[in-house]
């Protein structure tokens, strides 16, 4: 839906004069604009503060080149671009006709001979591409619009000319998880096939409602589009055979889009024919509305001035109340994009600005659900990026004085005090990164390419510390990958005492990776060396899969929990020296899911809740106590020798962690609802336990062991700063600061 | 891109009607049935104002013209097209009002590839009922429905070309043969030279719709969808106090109850009702409007129309002052 430009939207761009808002989003805003001859366009426009870095203003040069090669068929006609320009611009035709994602919702699953027409006009479109050399590399139901003679491809924003190396750097996954090729989400090429593996999943998308991966968090869905066989169900059978295929693991084992494109067809017929009536309506309601928009632009607000530099936003003093401040984070987040002809605005790659960088209120999109704007008794609260579909964060790191918080593909460092953002950093996935407390390290990817070659010479991978100040990260520490060990696909467990631990694919890649066996291995970041590698057994459809939930150090000791394929999780316990396995165990009853919490632990024992309360000896993992059989606690919290932990119905509770006997527990009865999955927060004159079913952080008395006070909250994950002397509470999108007594 | 239709004869000289440039004819296709006036789609000078402008045929009184163009500037309801602009006396004669992408429904037909499906047709019907009835409450006989003054937009019907019999001859002349009149739908009464009156549109739109679902105003009994046969007969009959009342016709198209249509069979053509479908008559008529009125062809050829006038630019506007 067009809406009134805003008071600081420019007038004109090139020989256009702008007439309304499309959309906005972290990378720039999509206009309405037309030309001296009333010719009506959509502009699509980059930030100009974005536009000063070269990278950025080279992606969008490209994305006007794909956009071209695309042409007006199968795309938005390119009619005019300055990619020069301070805010460069492109002018496109403006589509009329919803985006997938919004047709589905319209109409529900679309019939087979919809699938089957878009399916076969997509394969013409990619194929269109492909011949050109260019590889869409985020196709999805929000990039492709529905109109009455067949879906346009839009959003080049990360397509790119194969071998086209100008863009290669370190930085987020891009494409979306949920139709990202499993060679796009093990970071190698994608390549054609890989844009066939997405197309397939959209018309899944289109005949169900949902990809054939589901949906989750992207780290869960990276792990099943790389490892799960898709779900077809309510697939038309007569098409479940042929998207099998297009989604099978292997590229070389996918259609080309000229096979799909035959298998697809069913006849000919117009188009519009096959499109359910709730589409067609909304094509035509499209067709009429942008003839009703009449220019106009809306005036400065009177309480705010046209820009704030964040670093003049005042510091609150002590605990004092503010309202909520949308950090520059706000850039981050989705497209506002209802209007047709909107892209989805990637957001993966766009850098937030720098403290220095203008405030700028965000316009959460259709992806991302409008942060509550309850009043919070917080210290202060932002609005971290990212889409609905992504993970909550995971507990924040607190190096030294600051926060350093893991949204799925970039890392937040936070002031404590103040909520101010001081940078923020694009990272591969939050598995890539750890802390060992001081410091944070980083797994980052660098791909070279030979010139004209589609696939990657080397990928390699390499350990670097965060520099705490700039958010960069610094020099090579350690090369995980070599032409020995392999190691393309990684995950960074944690690092303690100078060293680091992965879990790593050996052997070069030659086929699916699937296919190559994994280890773990220790890194010396001193050196670079390789204390040792141990194998994992080794994994096969049948056999069990590698999948750390949870990883912390312990003197000699690396804790890890694994998922296996049949959904349980293993305690394995590694010899830090060696990186033999001390023991293995099951965690019985616990869900992956609720497993991916931080590891409490002493030298001397593993706690574990979610279930019944107990210890786990450290050197042979026998039990050395429980709580008492029909108890049920919540995740737990070591602190002065006590483990703390919520006890289902009753409120929280303190056991001697040597003897397993009751130390503390608070009276009053108001525990009886607190939330088991929250961490509770152990202060040096409260304790702290969230409930949400009423939204609230209570605090207890630690002498009166009764309720002290509650602070209206939201969040999945509340952890002390104990030098800043918070509390942070992370959800998702969501970050914010209670006093820590 | 479409190249604009300039000079396209009469008064169009130069490529502008009144202040507007013309972009194009809106009435390419119109199989071969005559419309009163001839109508084009124009843009103002800055660009900003797309319009749908109508001139009166060559040789036309353009007094005559003109005082039913002013008049339709009352006209009410959603699927009206009053008027917004009307040029001055003694100018060239023109009304304009804004553009939305429409299609005449003889070039709807043409789209479709044949008659509209019943559903259609009653959905136009009773949104063309319920225009009529509020002209009729207004003291307003249209006058001048018939295939070509209907406009098939997304969201309903436009009902345009009003006054377009008052406008050919003066009561007590014979309108028979007149330029721009559709003999099928000028009502009897009307031909030889009788006031309009409402009853007469009620004539007119049993044609029209006679028309939607057949090809032709003057059909065949047997043509007509079975469960229309004979309301539209009743529409059609000579003598006007034969002729259903609005209510009635009205009823027929949009049964009141989920009951099937009288004198028809159980019949999936019919509407769905809204829940607000069994009182209020303009609640049946939007109700009617709902997704799927009208076929996907119609509504790919509105998109394209709407497509093709945005990328559409003006002629430069010549070189002398406008004003």
């Amino acid at each position: 839906m067009p809406s009134p430009l805003t008071h600081d939207d420019p007038a004109a761009l090139g020989p256009y004069r702008l007439i309304a808002r499309l959309g906005s989003g972290g990378m720039g805003t999509v206009y309405l604009g037309r030309s001296p001859g009333g010719r009506t366009l959509a502009l699509k426009t980059m930030h100009a503060r974005i536009a000063t870095q070269t990278e950025f203003r080279t992606r969008f040069r490209l994305e006007s080149d794909a956009a071209r090669v695309i042409g007006g068929r199968h795309g938005a006609q390119v009619v005019d671009a300055d990619p020069l320009a301070e805010t460069p611009w492109m002018a496109t035709e403006y589509v009329i006709g919803p985006p997938l994602d919004e047709a589905v919702a319209l109409a529900g699953p679309l019939p087979e001979t919809t699938v089957r027409a878009l399916g076969a006009a997509l394969c013409g479109a990619l194929g269109q591409l492909h011949r050109s050399d260019v590889v869409h590399r985020d196709l999805k139901p929000s990039n492709i619009m529905v109109t009455a003679y067949g879906p346009k491809v839009i959003d080049f924003g990360i397509a790119r000319a194969l071998g086209d190396d100008r863009l290669t750097h370190t930085g987020a996954a891009v494409g979306t998880p949920a139709f990202m090729s499993p060679e796009q989400a093990t970071g190698q090429e994608h390549t054609p096939a890989g844009d066939v593996f997405a197309l397939a999943g959209v018309l899944v998308f289109a005949a169900t409602g949902r990809g054939p991966f589901g949906d989750g968090r992207p780290a869960d869905l990276l792990y099943r589009v790389r490892y799960a066989e898709p779900d077809l169900t309510g697939v038309p059978a007569a098409l479940a055979g042929v998207l099998a295929r297009c989604l099978a693991k292997d590229p070389a084992d996918r259609p080309d889009t000229e096979w799909l494109a035959t298998q697809l067809q069913d006849g000919t017929g117009d188009f519009a024919d096959r499109l359910p009536d709730p589409v067609l309506a909304e094509i035509g309601r499209r067709a009429n509305e942008v003839w009703q928009v009449v220019p106009q632009r809306l005036p400065a607000p009177p309480d705010q001035p046209a820009t704030v530099p964040s670093a003049e936003v005042p510091a609150p003093s002590g605990p004092s109340r503010r309202g909520l401040l949308m950090a520059g984070a706000g850039s981050v987040l989705g497209v506002a994009g209802a209007g047709a002809g909107v892209w989805a605005w990637l957001s993966g790659g766009g850098p937030a600005p720098g403290p220095t960088g203008p405030y700028e209120k965000p316009k959460p999109g259709p992806s991302v659900s409008a942060l509550k704007k309850k009043k919070l008794d917080s210290l202060w609260q932002i609005q971290t990026g990212g889409t609905e579909d992504e993970e909550s964060p995971a507990a924040p790191f607190m190096p030294g004085d600051a926060a350093v918080l893991l949204a799925p593909t970039q890392l937040y460092r936070i002031d404590p005090a103040s909520g101010a953002v001081t940078w923020t950093a694009d990272i591969d996935g939050t598995w890539q990164v750890a802390s060992d407390g001081r410091n944070v390290y980083q797994n980052v990817r660098v791909a070279h390419y030979e010139h004209g070659s589609a696939f990657p010479s080397t990928v390699s991978r390499y350990l670097s510390r965060v520099d705490l100040t700039t958010g960069k990260a610094g020099k090579h520490l350690a090369e995980v990958t070599d032409p020995q060990f392999g190691g393309i696909d990684s995950q960074l467990l944690a690092v303690a005492g100078g060293t680091a631990y992965l879990a790593i694919s050996l052997g070069k890649v030659k086929e699916y990776l699937r296919q190559n066996p994994w280890a773990v291995t220790a890194v010396d970041l001193a050196t670079g060396s390789r204390r040792w590698t141990e194998r994992l057994a080794f994994r096969s459809q049948k056999s069990d899969r590698n999948h750390f939930l949870a990883a912390t150090v312990v003197g000699d000791r690396l804790l890890l929990l694994q998922e296996r394929n049949d959904g349980t999780v293993r305690i394995v316990v590694r010899d830090t020296r060696t990186g033999k396995v001390d023991w293995d165990r099951p965690w019985d009853g616990i869900e992956p899911a609720a497993a991916r919490q931080p590891l409490t632990a002493d030298g001397g024992h593993l706690y574990l809740g979610s279930g019944r309360l107990r210890a786990l000896r450290l050197s042979d993992g026998r039990q050395t106590w429980a709580a008492p059989a029909g108890t049920v606690h919540g995740v737990p919290l070591l602190k002065d020798g006590v483990v703390y932990a919520v006890q289902q119905g009753r409120g929280l509770v303190g056991t001697d962690a040597r003897s397993g006997k009751p130390r503390w527990a608070e009276k009053g009865g108001d525990g009886a609802r607190a939330s088991l999955t929250s961490r509770p927060v152990i202060g040096s004159r409260c304790a702290y336990t969230y409930h949400a079913d009423e939204g609230a952080l209570r605090a207890i008395d630690r002498a009166t062991r009764t309720t002290a006070r509650l602070y209206k909250a939201n969040g999945d994950r509340f952890t002390a700063q104990e030098r800043g002397k918070v509390i942070l509470a992370s959800g998702k999108h969501f970050l914010a600061a209670f006093p820590l007594q | 891109m479409q190249a604009p239709v300039a000079g396209a004869g009469g008064e169009v000289r130069g490529g502008r009607i009144g202040p507007y440039a013309v972009l194009r004819r809106l009435d390419d296709e119109t199989r071969g049935l005559p419309v009163p006036e001839r109508r084009f789609i124009g843009r103002s000078a800055d660009g900003d104002r797309t319009v749908l402008v109508g001139v009166p045929l060559p040789g036309a009184d353009p007094a005559r013209f003109l005082a039913e163009a002013e008049a339709s500037r009352y006209l009410l309801g959603p699927w009206s097209a009053p008027a917004a602009e009307v040029a001055a006396p003694g100018g060239a004669p023109w009304h304009a009002r804004p553009y939305v992408p429409v299609i005449p429904l003889p070039g709807a037909l043409a789209v479709h590839g044949g008659p509209l499906p019943e559903r259609t047709v009653r959905a136009l019907g009773a949104a063309l009922v319920e225009t009529l009835v509020i002209g009729h409450g207004q003291g307003l006989a249209h006058a001048g429905v018939s295939p070509g003054a209907v406009l098939l937009a997304a969201d309903g019907p436009r009902l345009t070309c009003f006054g377009a019999v008052r406008a050919a001859a003066p009561d007590g002349a014979a309108r028979s043969g007149l330029p721009g009149l559709e003999s099928g739908s000028l009502p009897p009464e009307q031909a030889d030279g009788g006031s309009p009156q409402p009853m007469g549109d009620v004539y007119a739109l049993g044609a029209t719709l006679a028309y939607a679902a057949t090809g032709h105003t003057v059909p065949e009994r047997e043509e007509l969808p079975a469960a229309l046969r004979s309301v539209l007969t009743a529409c059609l009959a000579r003598d006007p106090a034969a002729r259903p009342r609005p209510a009635e016709l009205l009823d027929a198209l949009v049964p009141r109850t989920a009951e099937p249509a009288p004198g028809g069979p159980a019949d999936q053509g019919r509407p769905a009702l809204g829940p607000d479908a069994h009182g209020d008559p303009a609640g049946r008529a939007a109700a009617a409007l709902g997704p799927g009125w009208l076929p996907g062809r119609i509504i790919a050829a509105l998109a394209r129309q709407s497509a093709e006038l945005l990328a559409t630019n003006a002629p430069v506007p010549p070189a002398a002052p406008q004003d």
